[in-house]
């Protein structure tokens, strides 16, 4: 069955190669082959020359036709967006050309991540204690997620919650919230007690202004950025 | 190299409290290590009347040590010998945190041990007739002041809060176990504070052995205050039975014991945050433990809590309030959370302490991160110091979610700062590619930050003064003129002013005395 597909389908490309063949040029059909050659990774214009040999205008203009038929695309190469990318139309660039599931347009989807967030935290701060397959369960379930979100997704952005500081992954006790959770298994938690946001850090050093000072390393008790003059202080102390 | 702002602070609070020509004679010894009379003479250039003077002020308040180099006995055996001197870092900082010793005492004890461990921190050491005579004079009825004195000095001596000040000038050395503690603390001074030259490492080498003794010093005055908290009339008459009766008590000089306030400041710090991460019931047991535990100690820097059994652990509990409402199985159950998921080999559970320690510096640090560098910049920070091994760009990026043409901008920032360890690897295979290993390298970057910390409470005492000094003619002006009294509610001035110094004072204090929290928690604890 495989076979009989796979064979099938050859003779297709076979097919609409020689379609191809016909209605382009020697050099197009060079460039082409080569674009096609690499797949979803694509290849960029500079390399086309190297490898092809073919004089500059010829592949600006060749590439410009091979697009308007429809035969090729540009897409952003996130190692470099200046660079002029192509790619055979019938490839989705692959993550390493796209940098992974959170990149569009070759930038990363911000906003995607935060909604995902909050919706993961306002999620586990209102359960107590979830297990990781609770919270997939749910994402699927519960209708809340919109967008096409894998479980490895999911998975990472749980990740991020807890290197955030809003989640905590914990070793599931057995005792008290962790009554219905089977020994042993990783569970997430919120960061505060009683399902309420935990009120920011304030470490000792952060909160004073040589704590985040950018210029500390300068400062001496009599230099030019010293703590009788510095104005960090003038505002800290402005009230 | 040490800790460069430690000492500049070190030396600033010498200075604050007694003057230019004292701080002198102490940075020398700072910067110079160890040196005899003779040549902090040379060095500061000050006159002998100077230098002895200050190098008595500095001993009185157990700022530095005397001791005599053993090798000099063997060199020459009847000649006299050159007594040296070694400032002793830490017990310079600890002026700095006066305050929460005496809140210590007045907590755990009460107001009179308070006002008597004011006294020895004011004066340095005292004996325990002056301690009566401070107190007694010009009061009325002397005989009952002197009883109270008496009572609160055995209860602070019960407690461990005051001990025996260490011999004049022991005789440093391998062989000869003379040693009494400071001398550790000193000699981890000159291991952490200054060039390891030879001297040092010959003196931390003789301290050592000295540590026994030292407790054995407490755990005889401790045994003796016990016997004579029984009987209240009794007084230290038979303190040191090896000098003799009632004559010592004006001759036994007592000090307060910086290290059990520190042991105390260190408990309380692993309990709230034990608390904070997990829950009352947890803190209680750590607490408990703790206590049970206290005295057989035998540094302030323990890595375990000592072993304990669950019995022992459980009649402990009890004893709290809080504790009486936990079952045995709740008990074993919030072990579990601390981290003893399995109890030791002879029945016994014994807590990471080093770990919690571990955790409060992690998040101090973090705290920064975040607002230094960012909300990216932090999970990053966060991310390699839980993996505690070394990344490479991409992959932090990845694991992050930090956009990949922002990562690297930031770990550059970071490593920038001494933030993070970098390593550029080179693979030469199909086509040559180079790489960027980070990772947080933590024994460092705790002493960097730990650098930064001693800087920035440099920095606020010294902004501190120039507001006092800004501001000097407000202390002149009489008080009922500083607070408005009008009706009206309006201010003046120079109300106004008085209220902005007031507030100023208040927030520069309180946020000293919290990064002193910090400096502990990264220097002490």
């Amino acid at each position: 069955m495989n076979r009989l597909q796979g064979s099938s389908s050859s003779a297709k490309r076979k097919r609409e190669l020689a379609l191809v063949s016909d209605t382009l040029t020697d050099g197009e059909r060079v460039l082409y082959n080569l674009i096609l050659s690499k797949r979803d990774m694509g290849i960029w214009s500079g390399d086309m020359k190297r490898e092809t040999n073919l004089p500059d205008h010829m592949v600006k203009k060749s590439l410009k036709l091979l697009q308007s038929k429809g035969m090729i695309k540009e897409v952003v190469n996130i190692q470099n967006k200046a660079r002029k990318h192509y790619m055979a139309a019938q490839f989705e660039p692959s993550k390493e050309i796209t940098g992974g599931d959170w990149y569009s347009e070759g930038s990363l989807d911000k906003e995607l991540i935060n909604v995902l967030k909050n919706v993961c935290v306002k999620y586990i701060s209102r359960q107590k204690v979830v297990t990781r397959d609770g919270v997939l369960d749910w994402s699927r379930k519960s209708g809340v997620i919109t967008a096409e979100v894998s479980n490895q997704q999911i998975e990472e952005i749980l990740r991020a919650l807890v290197l955030d500081d809003e989640i905590i992954e914990v070793k599931s006790t057995g005792y008290g919230d962790f009554e219905n959770v089977p020994v042993g298994r990783v569970c997430y938690k919120s960061k505060s007690k009683g399902g309420v946001r935990g009120e920011p850090k304030d470490g000792a050093m952060s909160s004073i202004p040589c704590g985040v000072c950018p210029r500390i390393n300068f400062c001496t008790p009599d230099g030019i950025v010293s703590p009788r003059t510095c104005v960090y202080y003038q505002k800290w102390l402005d009230f | 190299m040490g800790s460069q702002y430690g000492l500049k602070f070190a030396v600033h609070l010498v200075t604050n409290h007694f003057g230019k020509i004292v701080a002198k004679v102490c940075e020398t010894l700072f910067r110079k290590g160890p040196l005899s009379l003779g040549e902090i003479i040379r060095c500061t250039e000050l006159t002998p009347e100077q230098v002895k003077n200050s190098l008595l002020v500095l001993v009185q308040h157990n700022c530095v040590q005397a001791y005599v180099p053993a090798d000099q006995f063997r060199d020459e055996e009847e000649s006299t010998v050159t007594v040296e001197y070694l400032a002793l870092f830490d017990n310079v900082i600890h002026r700095l945190r006066f305050p929460k010793f005496l809140e210590i005492a007045k907590r755990q004890l009460d107001d009179e041990c308070e006002k008597v461990l004011d006294g020895l921190l004011r004066d340095g050491r005292l004996t325990l007739k002056q301690m009566v005579e401070r107190a007694v004079q010009g009061k009325e009825n002397p005989g009952a002041i002197e009883a109270v004195v008496r009572g609160s000095f055995h209860k602070l001596l019960k407690a461990h809060y005051v001990e025996r000040c260490p011999a004049p000038e022991p005789v440093v050395s391998t062989l000869i176990k003379a040693e009494p503690a400071p001398r550790k603390r000193g000699s981890k001074m000159a291991k952490k504070f200054e060039a390891p030259e030879t001297i040092e490492q010959r003196v931390m080498e003789a301290a050592l052995p000295g540590e026994a003794i030292r407790f054995a010093v407490i755990e005889y005055t401790g045994g003796n205050a016990d016997r004579e908290a029984n009987s209240d009339d009794t007084i230290m008459v038979n303190v040191g039975d090896n000098s003799g009766g009632i004559a010592n008590e004006g001759s036994i000089l007592w000090r307060a014991n910086f290290e059990e306030f520190i042991r105390h400041l260190r408990h309380k710090l692993l309990i709230e945050n034990e608390r904070k991460r997990l829950d009352d019931g947890a803190a209680t047991i750590l607490s408990a433990i703790l206590d049970a535990t206290k005295n057989v100690e035998k540094k302030v820097k323990i890595e375990k809590s000592v072993p304990l059994s669950l019995d022992s652990i459980f009649t402990e509990v009890t004893k709290n309030e809080y504790g009486r409402t936990m079952t045995i199985d709740r008990v074993r159950a919030s072990l579990v959370q601390l981290g003893c998921p399995q109890r030791n080999l002879d029945d016994s559970y014994s807590i990471d302490l080093k770990n919690i320690v571990e955790m409060a510096r992690n998040e101090e640090v973090e705290s920064i991160v975040l607002k230094r560098f960012g909300g990216d910049a932090y999970r990053i920070f966060r991310l390699l110091s839980k993996s505690n091994c070394f990344l490479e760009t991409d992959k932090i990026a990845e694991l992050a979610i930090v956009d990949k043409k922002e990562a690297p901008r930031l770990l550059y920032k970071l490593w920038k700062d001494n933030y993070l360890h970098m390593e550029k690897l080179v693979v030469t295979a199909a086509k040559q590619s180079r790489f960027m290993l980070w990772k947080v390298n933590k024994p460092v970057l705790w002493e960097y930050v730990l650098d930064e910390m001693y800087h920035a409470a440099l920095n606020l005492s010294l902004r501190l003064a120039f507001e006092q000094e800004k501001d000097e003619d407000l202390l002149h002006v009489s008080r009922d003129k500083l607070t408005p009294t009008d009706k009206s509610g309006e201010v003046n001035s120079v109300q106004k002013r008085y209220l902005r110094l007031r507030d100023v004072l208040f927030l520069m204090g309180s946020s000293l005395m919290k990064l002193d929290d910090a400096l502990m928690l990264f220097h002490d604890f």
